[in-house]
């Protein structure tokens, strides 16, 4: 690597400091296993690294009275341990375990893989379906913003060049919500995915589908909701017939491409299969309830 | 910039330029050359060692975010008077060929059974995708991982 140096400060104003300050030649560090492997392979032009694992409020997940909130610095290995998510948002663990190897969840955060945002994020389907916001530091201090926002394309969020992300937040209402994640890669370890997919609803006293969600990626500029396929199950009875309906509707929501790991058509079949599979086992723990 | 670290139970430290990664001070700096460079990106898993109780990729870890933490590399898991019975398991099934993947598939092994002690077959292999061998085809590393856990946990119960 081309040499840079490296400061930890303890405060987000500090670290959003240093990065207007420095502009285009500072570099946000959490985890490093998509930044140091982008400054090995391109070498760009940085010559700061900011890390932000220090700052407390990047740091820790816990109950709070709206909900969850996850530092954007957890790291998968510490977000698959622990009791909260375990209990209220187990996707999302599901979700981190898919995620690289152990070395590789030992290290990256999940605030860095939503920040490099390219459109197979593991992170970003779960988080999706249960509707997260996220905190986003500036030099006017710090604002929300839903996660559906803040993707805007391959490697864009609307992050501005100085701005952090602070945490992801999971509404109350929606912690325990009947959800399901699947990824499908290549191997069964340590691959990308060529498609990833969550899907999250709850069932009303009269057994009717309130609220779904679908979230796909890898199939898309960005992880996407799949609103027309939610609309088609919203109200109703589960069926079979229903469900496969709607899996039939996310295929023509999104719009993946031929790429060396599997050609858009391949993926489209990705894309049928586990939106029906996801809403299948999401109404199989709703109904358990 | 000074990295101090405690190193398989040693105070270490060493002036090194920002952009070192952990891996590279052990090696270079610290004379530990038990963890290879294979990859470089986090795809081999010989580089692994443990950081705080943790396994990781210290091909990605800059040697500045060790600093103050502690590290298992190879080189602490034997004691002068005997392997560590992960080694020995290894030995006895011959469960190495060229031996290069060995350094970081023993850390991964140990921070499994360190977690874990019995682990289930699944279990293995999820802890060990992260680490490539191009020899073995993995069934005696497997093989050699439940033996030294039975093993582990066998003294653990006092038989
Ligand atoms: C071997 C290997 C396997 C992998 N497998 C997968 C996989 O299966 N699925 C998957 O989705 N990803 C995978 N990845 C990619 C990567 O591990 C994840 O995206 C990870 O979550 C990145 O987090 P990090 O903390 O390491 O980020 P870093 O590399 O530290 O940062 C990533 C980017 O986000 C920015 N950033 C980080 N934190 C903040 C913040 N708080 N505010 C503003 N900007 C920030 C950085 O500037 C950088 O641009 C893999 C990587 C490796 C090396
Ligand atoms: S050298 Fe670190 S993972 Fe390959
Ligand atoms: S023994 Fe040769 S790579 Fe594993």
């Amino acid at each position: 690597m081309r040499p840079f140096d490296y400061v930890a400060p303890a405060s987000a104003q500090e670290a959003v400091a240093l990065l207007a300050e420095h502009g285009d030649h500072a570099k946000v560090l959490a985890g490093g296993t998509d930044l140091i492997v982008d400054l090995k392979h391109h070498a760009g032009n940085v010559s700061l690294l900011v890390d932000v694992t220090e700052i407390p409020e990047f740091l820790g997940i816990e109950e709070t009275d709206e909900g969850l909130r996850i530092g954007s610095a957890a790291k998968y290995g510490e977000i698959m341990e622990h009791a909260l998510c375990r209990e209220y948002t187990p996707e999302i663990v599901a979700a981190s375990h898919t995620v690289g190897a152990v070395q590789t969840r030992n290290l990256g955060t999940i605030g860095g893989n939503l920040v490099t945002c390219v459109p197979s994020a593991d992170s970003a389907p779960s988080l999706l379906v249960l509707d997260a916001d996220v905190t986003v530091a500036g030099t006017d201090g710090n604002r929300r913003m839903p996660l559906t926002d803040f993707f805007v394309g391959p490697r864009k969020t609307s992050l501005a060049p100085h701005e952090l992300l602070v945490d992801i937040r999971i509404p109350k209402a929606n912690l325990g919500k009947p959800s399901h994640f699947l990824k499908f890669g290549l191997r069964k370890g340590q691959a990308l995915a060529l498609v990833n997919a969550a899907a999250a609803l709850w069932l009303d006293d009269k057994g009717a589908i309130t609220e779904p969600r679908i979230a796909l990626g890898a199939v898309a500029p960005k992880p996407v909701r799949c609103p027309k396929a939610e609309a088609v199950i919203a109200g109703k009875q589960p069926s079979d017939e229903l469900l496969k309906e709607a899996a039939e509707m996310a295929v023509t929501e999104c719009k993946p491409i031929d790429d060396f790991r599997a050609s858009a058509n391949y993926r489209r079949q990705l894309v049928r299969t586990m939106t029906y599979r996801c809403l299948k086992r999401s109404v199989e723990i709703a109904s358990q309830r | 910039m000074l990295v101090k670290l405690k190193v398989n139970g040693e105070l270490r430290q060493a002036d090194v330029p920002p952009e070192t990664t952990l891996l590279k001070m052990l090696r270079e700096d610290l004379g530990l050359t038990g963890a290879k460079l294979g990859c470089d990106v986090g795809d081999c898993g010989t580089c692994t060692v443990i950081v705080d109780g943790d396994s990781l990729n210290s091909c990605l870890m800059l040697a500045a975010k060790a600093n103050g933490r502690e590290i298992t590399t190879i080189e602490g898991l034997a004691t002068s008077a005997d392997l560590h019975p992960l080694q020995k398991s290894f030995e006895e099934l011959g469960a190495l060929q060229c031996g290069f993947c060995g350094p970081g598939m023993l850390m991964s092994a140990k921070n499994l059974l360190d977690k874990n002690p019995e682990p289930s077959v699944h279990e293995i292999k999820d802890a060990l995708s992260g680490n490539l061998c191009r020899c073995t085809g993995y069934t005696k590393i497997i093989e050699a991982i439940q033996d030294a856990g039975r093993e582990l946990s066998g003294a653990a119960a006092g038989n």
